[in-house]
């Protein structure tokens, strides 16, 4: 009998950021071959900035990602702040902390209402969804402006500001903005709880489903957080992020201009799912109502719940931005902290909105000697493509391959891979 | 009664090539204006923010990004071939972007194999250069990213067939607009004067200095200004290389003089 080959090729894959594909190779009605391709260009980050000082470095690199450009900026700062010892007071972090909640917002909310909802309505776009969902559209579109002006008001503009700089920031934000921003976010948050509602109405495919790992930062106090100076992973293990390299073992693929990493010899996930797993227990007020709302047993094997984990960190940074501010609001302005070296070597870990963001340098009298970055999005693409070659057995094996590409796609979209930072694509191949 | 004539909408296509989509981000994030231009426009293919795309004849084609791939470069070519106007968005599509900050000196296969070690890709990498490179630019939008003010000017203009207005001015114009101290009077480094304006001097406005991410402005002195920050003790190469940081392939033509 002669052996049936086929391919399923979804290129270029739609409503992510950059330029991806999904390629998957099917032989007699089995997977034989499954590829999340990224054939973004490359742009050699790690090399451009040998020989920079620590300013230029801050301002090139968050320029990997346009989306979580201030996590990159973040993760610089908190690597290059151990490097040169520069000790920032407290009252500092909590404005970046307003910063980064400004992000999350700006990026969730893009994920889950414009990239991830229309495939759940049956829509192109979210834009189309407005004749039937208009009352939803437009907050999610207010949602994403307000993540938008805060990025503006702490970077110093909306995409790849400035304004965060080693010690602090050029320009603080005035005492009226603040109050203005904390009302915008009350006024925000019954709609980011109302989203968990729709969220919990979405029918999940469960094709995929199989078990994985997860890890994220652990904030170094006992609440929730996007930040720590450790990971904890779903094995019940805390590294320190210095030992990334220990933990993280990257390899190249040919398929991918995007470097992909395994723990343990194994994928694993990264993002809003990971660390609602793994911090779940920690939230508090509405988004703990929120997460008691969603959470079930099968969040550990089904990646579409990063859509709910995202709703959930919605009300969470909307809520603890809202405590941010006020506590802000007490303190004195903090001064600009002074470097007290000029070399030095620093890893810093942030959780970007798409996962765990690390930034390594090596610095040498004020030049960047080392500089070394993993992305969330190289982290997961092995998870993804796992979760895609399980979803394509169980779908074949049941013979449902009508709107097979559209499965492989809301797996693939829902974990908001960002084929910028990672260097983008879906093929599936029926051999 | 004049019959009632149905005026066709425009056909746009927007794309993305080697950056980080910035530029494409910040059109998705004109909140206000977002669903206008959807309405506006007959959106052949935006991937970035909707799904499945019609690839024919464009009557605009919006690029954004570097040509850093074979795949790029064919693709580019195609979409001009299809493209009545073609605009270029973006420090990576005008001059290249950071990743072209080494171009020309010899060593693009060196730090690629720095990066990715001896693996050989499906997809052929290639030294990063400006789309006008390879082919005919009609107009361009620079920044880093873009400005939502100058990107929603031309496409109304294009929309309604007008010719887009140029902006010839420095990073410095606008900068004095906003009634800023003058970095520079402090004899500390800021590329304002060399840097193509449309920013609002966003850093200058937040006590920071220019770093010159939209890329070298048209009539921009360099003699005088390399002159200038020499005197502030800063070294001919510190210049340099803080200049080509964010002035791609296009810088190359400038420091010639210098």
């Amino acid at each position: 009998m002669m052996t049936k080959k086929e391919t399923i090729r979804i290129e270029p894959l739609a409503r992510v950021e950059g330029h991806g594909g999904i390629k998957v190779e099917i032989e007699d009605n089995k997977v034989s071959n499954v590829e999340m391709r990224i054939l973004e260009g490359p742009r050699l980050f790690e090399t451009l900035v040998i020989g920079k000082t620590p300013e230029e470095d801050l301002s090139i690199v968050p320029r990997i990602c346009a989306i979580c450009n201030l996590s990159h900026k973040f993760a610089s700062l908190r690597a290059l702040e151990k490097a040169l010892d520069v000790k920032i007071p407290e009252v500092t972090s909590h404005y970046r902390h307003l910063m980064h909640h400004g992000e999350i917002i700006e990026s969730h909310s893009l994920h889950l209402y414009f990239l991830a909802l229309p495939d759940f309505f049956g829509y192109d776009n979210a834009v189309q969804m407005a004749d039937k969902f208009g009352e939803v559209v437009t907050k999610a579109l207010q949602l994403k402006q307000f993540g938008n002006k805060i990025m503006r008001l702490m970077g110093g503009r909306m995409i790849h500001g400035e304004n965060p700089i080693l010690g602090g920031f050029g320009k603080l934000p005035e005492r009226k903005i603040l109050m203005e921003v904390k009302k915008e976010a009350q006024e925000l948050l019954p709609f980011a709880i109302e989203t968990i509602d729709i969220m919990a109405g979405l029918n999940v495919p469960d094709h995929m489903e199989r078990e994985t790992q997860f890890l994220c930062c652990k904030p170094s106090h006992d609440d929730y957080d996007y930040y720590g100076n450790e990971f904890i992973t779903s094995d019940g293990k805390v590294h320190p992020v210095e030992n990334y390299k220990d933990i993280i073992k990257e390899r190249v693929v040919s398929h991918s201009f995007a470097k992909r990493s395994l723990y343990n010899g194994k994928p694993f996930s990264v993002g809003a799912l990971a660390r609602v797993l793994l911090l779940g227990n920690r939230l508090k007020g509405e988004a703990k109502k929120a997460y008691d709302k969603l959470y079930n047993e099968r969040w550990h094997k089904n990646p579409v719940y990063n859509n709910h984990a995202q709703a959930i960190e919605q009300v969470y940074s909307l809520e603890h931005l809202i405590e941010t501010i006020d506590y802000l609001l007490a303190m004195k302005p903090p001064e600009v902290a002074k470097r007290n070296r000029n070399s030095g070597t620093g890893t810093g870990a942030v959780e970007a909105p798409r996962g765990t963001l690390i930034h390594h340098y090596e610095i040498e009298d004020g030049r960047t000697m080392v500089a070394d970055y993993i992305t969330p999005t190289a982290m997961f693409l092995d998870d993804i493509e796992a979760f895609i070659r399980k979803s394509a057995d169980e779908l074949l094996s049941s013979n449902k391959k009508e709107g097979i590409e559209l499965q492989f796609e809301i797996i693939a979209r829902a974990y908001d891979p960002c084929i910028s930072c990672s260097a983008h694509l879906v093929e599936v191949e029926f051999k | 009664m004049p019959q009632k004539t149905e005026i066709k909408k425009p056909r746009i296509g927007v794309y993305g090539f080697t950056g980080c989509a910035g530029d494409q981000l910040l059109i998705i994030h004109t909140e206000d204006e977002i669903v206008n231009l959807f309405n506006a426009a007959d959106i052949k293919s935006f991937v970035m923010a909707s799904s499945n795309p019609e690839e024919g004849p464009l009557d605009v084609a919006f690029i954004e990004g570097s040509v850093s791939t074979e795949e790029n470069l064919h693709h580019l070519k195609e979409i001009r071939q299809r493209a009545k106007i073609l605009v270029a968005i973006g420090n990576c599509a005008v001059s290249g972007g950071p990743q072209a900050m080494y171009t020309e000196d010899g060593k693009y296969q060196e730090r690629l194999k720095t990066v990715y070690g001896d693996i050989k890709f499906d997809v052929e990498p290639l030294e990063a250069t400006p789309i006008d490179k390879h082919v005919t630019v009609d107009y361009y939008i620079p920044g880093c990213s873009i400005s939502q003010k100058q990107t929603f000017a031309t496409i109304t203009r294009l929309l309604h067939g007008a010719e887009p207005e140029p902006y010839p001015h420095p990073v410095c114009h606008e900068c004095k607009l906003n009634e800023n101290h003058c970095i520079l009077l402090d004899k500390k480094f800021c590329l304002g004067p060399l840097t193509m304006g449309g920013c609002d001097s966003a850093c200058i406005n937040h006590n920071r200095p220019c770093v010159g991410c939209w890329g070298p402005n048209y009539d921009a002195n360099f003699k005088e200004h390399f002159k200038l920050l020499q005197s502030f003790g800063i070294s001919k190469e510190e210049i340099v290389q803080r200049i080509r940081n964010y002035g791609g392939q296009k810088i190359l033509e400038y420091l010639k003089e210098m």
